[in-house]
């Protein structure tokens, strides 16, 4: 099976999804939480889709890795590549575990698998986003995403959020503001005005 | 960490991309009825990434059964024990080259491989009604038929129960 690289960030460590992880993104996939993301699904459907996260892996050489707390372990959500079957381009996807919302984790984990597959050779990447998940929209806006109104959608449900190119990124007021929003996060002292973002 | 396994005819490998086409093709067709087809090409990939993700959630798993001399897989035989299986089976499905013993060939060496490596004390096969030609599998390798089981998602099942270990030992 593929060996599933280690990604470390200021606060994180994203490791491969192993089993004694799965509870989490059990609770998360059977609440209201995943509805943007097909949930709610039912014990069967989620112990499967997980399952599937592991095996895209080996499929794709890509995948998606587990939110990990660098200090403690806990978990708090997923994020990563993902185009299973239907997938018109390479996604940039994630989730954050509800409770742990609002922390900056899925910006500062989006931002590091991004750089990722972006040093590995991907010359871009998309997000397919439910128009109703404004929270992740405002997470693909703060990534410097624009929507593409003319690429193809999975099934017209979605909205496509094109990620600025590699060019693009490279060493750009964008880059350098999106690491300073997580140093911010990253400092205890910081108290972010407005609603939590994740 | 999925091991392969040799019999006299076949390798038993783990999947992975070059066994999209074969599975989706063969999941496209009526052929697949009996064990959860069909599916269309989106399901049926999905489908294959479960398969490897099962090895890592419970350890163990099937495997892409091809001849020795090609590549080319032929079929799926291994240990499944997915979320609301009622206990672990070995399981076969073969879908080019059958009526040449290759599912039971297979079927024995991921026994083994429970009995042997994994230390299992038995082990059952779930075959739907109809499914006459996995009936004789099962039957070839000495399992017997028990209780039914209903389940959740694919209805009533018929429960082969296969001889122990040392019954069953190679």
């Amino acid at each position: 099976m593929t060996d599933i690289p280690t990604l470390e960030t200021r606060r994180l460590m994203l490791r491969g999804p192993q089993p004694e992880d799965y509870p989490n993104f059990k609770a998360t996939f059977a609440s209201y939480r995943s509805r943007f993301m097909g949930g709610p699904l039912n014990a069967y459907e989620a112990w499967m889709l997980y399952a599937a996260e592991i095996g895209h892996w080996d499929i794709r050489g890509f995948g998606m890795w587990m939110i990990h707390d660098k200090d403690t372990d806990e978990t708090y959500g997923m994020a990563g590549g993902w185009q299973p079957a239907g997938w018109p381009e390479r996604e940039i996807a994630w989730i954050i575990w509800p409770d742990k919302s609002g922390k900056g984790y899925a910006l500062e984990a989006t931002h590091a698998v991004r750089a990722h597959y972006y040093a590995g050779g991907w010359d871009g990447a998309v997000s397919y986003i439910d128009p109703m998940n404004l929270d992740s929209i405002r997470l693909a806006e703060r990534l410097g995403a624009i929507k593409d109104k003319t690429a193809q959608t999975i099934d017209g449900s979605d909205a496509v959020y094109r990620h600025p190119s590699p060019q693009a990124l490279d060493g750009s007021q964008l880059a350098h503001g999106i690491e300073m929003e997580i140093g911010h996060y990253a400092d205890p002292m910081f108290k972010p005005k407005g609603w939590a973002l994740d | 960490m999925i091991p392969t396994l040799t019999t006299e005819r076949l390798i038993l490998r783990a999947p992975g991309p070059q066994d999209i086409d074969p599975f989706a093709a063969f999941y496209a067709t009526d052929a697949s009825k009996h064990v959860g087809g069909p599916l269309n090409e989106a399901e049926t990939w999905r489908y294959l990434c479960q398969v490897i993700g099962h090895w890592s959630l419970r350890g163990y798993g099937r495997w892409m059964v091809t001849r020795k001399d090609d590549d080319a897989a032929i079929g799926l035989v291994g240990l499944h024990n997915p979320y609301d299986w009622p206990e672990p089976e070995v399981g076969w499905y073969i879908w080019s080259g059958l009526g040449q013993g290759f599912a039971s060939e297979a079927g024995r060496a991921a026994r083994d491989y429970a009995y042997g490596t994994l230390g299992w004390t038995t082990v059952m096969s779930m075959i739907a009604p109809g499914n006459d030609a996995s009936v004789r599998v099962a039957e070839a390798m000495g399992a017997v038929r028990e209780k039914d089981h209903d389940h959740p998602r694919h209805g009533r099942l018929m429960i082969y129960r296969h001889p122990g270990p040392e019954a069953a030992a190679p």
